[in-house]
């Protein structure tokens, strides 16, 4: 039994394309309280993604089931308890960056919490916490990739889902950048409680924001390892000089190199 | 500062189709040069200057009695076929067993030779607009559908899941994605649909009018007189070259984000 924000997966395998296709997912157990932020790092391919939109309801598994506070994910989806930040931005080229943010309010109109008179105004705030403070005119085409994917997170936030679900949002972003909106992930996580599942290629990063970090297999991703991190929120950058930090960042390391040398070396650390 | 960036913008406009004028205007000379140097006879070759000396002569009473009911005739062929070509592509992307039973019928319709249709259609409504409208409206229809289901199928799986994340609605997915994404495409098969009608028109005229370039360009062939044919044709296809930009004026109006447009 899970709370409102809480997700249970049980037993959940992905086999696409019949029993010939892609395994991606085989027998993933996890169990997410509400307001928990969980990271998930395993090498390209094993099925991150496809964990991703199994909670969030776009895709049916072969076999196993998700509950997200008592519901199935498909219709905590059509109730939009879900923001999500897919790998690619995915904004409308025709739409301006604010258009872009505002998409979500246009879309649901009342059923946006933030609906109202001064939904453009919360959309301009979410612009500049994303660093993006005058660039409201602009179309996709003419900003660069990373500012992309953070038009594509203020876009998640505007709605105040209960759920975030994030596909490797900063990936795109030098490692100023993505200290500056780790920090400010926390602070947004901490104000609204919102549940995360984080998927990202860096452990610095995952052990940084999440209080639980999952570890998957090559291909078919398996849980391979379920790492509590010991770091109370609020959280500064500097705890990742601290031993502790280190030491269990090494010791996932060690984990994912044991899995396949090769991905690793084509995806770096 | 303004007026210099005003005028180095027409300097620019200027420059861009300096080349293709001046390639008309070789040919025109070159032309000229040849009827005059070979002295050919002057009924099957009428010179530039002499198609010139007949439009100046018979140009606006051509364009007002004419080319006029060409033009209309060419316009409700396009918006008659267009709108069609339109509402069946919207059907089609939402229908697929039904694209899988008429598409085929829609490609025979595309191969049927509007030459050989054209004399029925005068015979089933008379020297009227319709059958002129008709084969305008028909030639007009395939590309216009080729493109439009091209265009509303061209939304990725990611901005679907997108909408889907935020529960939008059929209705939504459409007017919100499959809509703005498919302009580009509808745009490039408007401006070919576009060019396209006046022949359409044209050709309908060939086969049973008593107005109409077409028309004139028929009657005119009877006769050998080769000038007002040529006259004819200038006329006709300086109107399709202003149809087409008319279209895309309107495609620059409503494709305003940077690399809408499919060509240019
Ligand atoms: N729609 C699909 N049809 C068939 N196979 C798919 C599909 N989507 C994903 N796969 C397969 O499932 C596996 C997992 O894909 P997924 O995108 O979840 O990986 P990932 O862990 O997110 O990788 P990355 O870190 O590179 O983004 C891949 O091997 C892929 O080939
Ligand atoms: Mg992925």
């Amino acid at each position: 039994m899970t709370s409102s924000g809480g997700i249970a997966i049980d037993g959940v395998s992905m086999q696409f394309n019949g029993s010939q296709g892609a395994r991606a997912l085989d027998g993933i157990d996890l169990r997410i309280s509400a307001g928990e932020f969980v990271a998930i790092v395993g090498p390209s391919g094993c099925g991150k993604s496809t964990l991703l939109r199994i909670v969030g309801g776009l895709l049916e598994p072969t076999s196993g089931h998700v509950n997200v506070g008592g519901k199935t994910s498909s219709q905590a989806r059509r109730d939009v308890e879900f923001g999500f930040v897919f790998q690619q931005p995915t904004l409308f080229p025709w739409l301006r960056v604010l258009g872009n943010v505002l998409l979500p309010d246009r879309v649901l109109g009342r059923r946006n919490p933030n609906n109202g008179p001064n939904s453009k105004d919360i959309a301009r705030e979410l612009l500049r916490d994303v660093g993006l403070e005058g660039f409201e005119d602009h179309y996709p085409a003419q900003i660069s990739g990373g500012m992309q994917q953070r038009v594509a997170l203020a876009r998640a936030l505007s709605y105040g889902p209960n759920i975030l679900l994030m596909d490797e949002p900063f990936g795109a972003l030098d490692e100023f950048t993505r200290d500056r909106l780790n920090l400010q992930l926390l602070e947004v996580c901490n104000k609204t409680g919102s549940t995360v599942l984080f998927v990202t290629h860096s452990i610095q990063e995952a052990i940084f924001l999440a209080d639980r970090v999952v570890m998957l297999s090559p291909r078919p991703g398996r849980i391979t390892r379920i790492a509590e991190v010991p770091f109370p929120k609020p959280r500064t950058l500097e705890i990742r000089y601290e031993p502790e930090f280190g030491a269990l960042a090494g010791e996932l390391r060690g984990l994912l190199e044991g899995d396949d040398d090769v991905e690793l070396a084509l995806n770096g650390p | 500062m303004r007026i210099i960036r005003k005028r180095s913008r027409v300097i620019d406009v200027l420059l861009r189709v300096l080349p293709s004028v001046a390639i008309f205007a070789l040919c025109l000379v070159a032309w000229e040069l040849w009827v005059n140097i070979r002295d050919v006879p002057a009924y099957l070759y009428p010179s530039p200057s002499d198609i010139g000396r007949e439009l100046r002569d018979e140009g606006l009473a051509l364009a007002v009695d004419d080319l006029r009911w060409t033009m209309i005739e060419a316009v409700l062929g396009f918006l008659l076929g267009s709108a069609v070509a339109l509402c069946t592509a919207v059907v089609f992307v939402h229908a697929k067993f039904l694209e899988r039973v008429f598409f085929p019928w829609a490609i025979v319709l595309q191969t049927v030779p509007i030459v050989a249709v054209a004399p029925l259609l005068t015979i089933w409504f008379g020297f009227t607009l319709t059958p002129k409208v008709l084969i305008a409206a028909l030639i007009c229809f395939f590309p216009v559908l080729v493109n439009a289901s091209k265009g509303l199928r061209s939304i990725s799986s990611q901005a679907v899941e997108l909408m889907s994340i935020l529960s939008a609605s059929k209705w939504s997915l459409f007017w919100r994605v499959r809509i703005p994404s498919s302009l580009p495409y509808i745009f490039a098969g408007l401006k070919v649909a576009s060019t396209l009608s006046v022949i359409g028109a044209i050709v309908a005229e060939f086969t049973g009018a008593d107005r109409g370039i077409g028309f004139v360009i028929i009657q005119a062939s009877y006769r050998l007189d080769t000038r007002l044919m040529f006259a004819g044709i200038a006329l006709s296809s300086a109107a399709g070259v202003v149809f087409f930009n008319i279209i895309g004026a309107l495609e620059r109006l409503a494709l305003r984000w940077p690399d809408a447009r499919l060509e240019r």
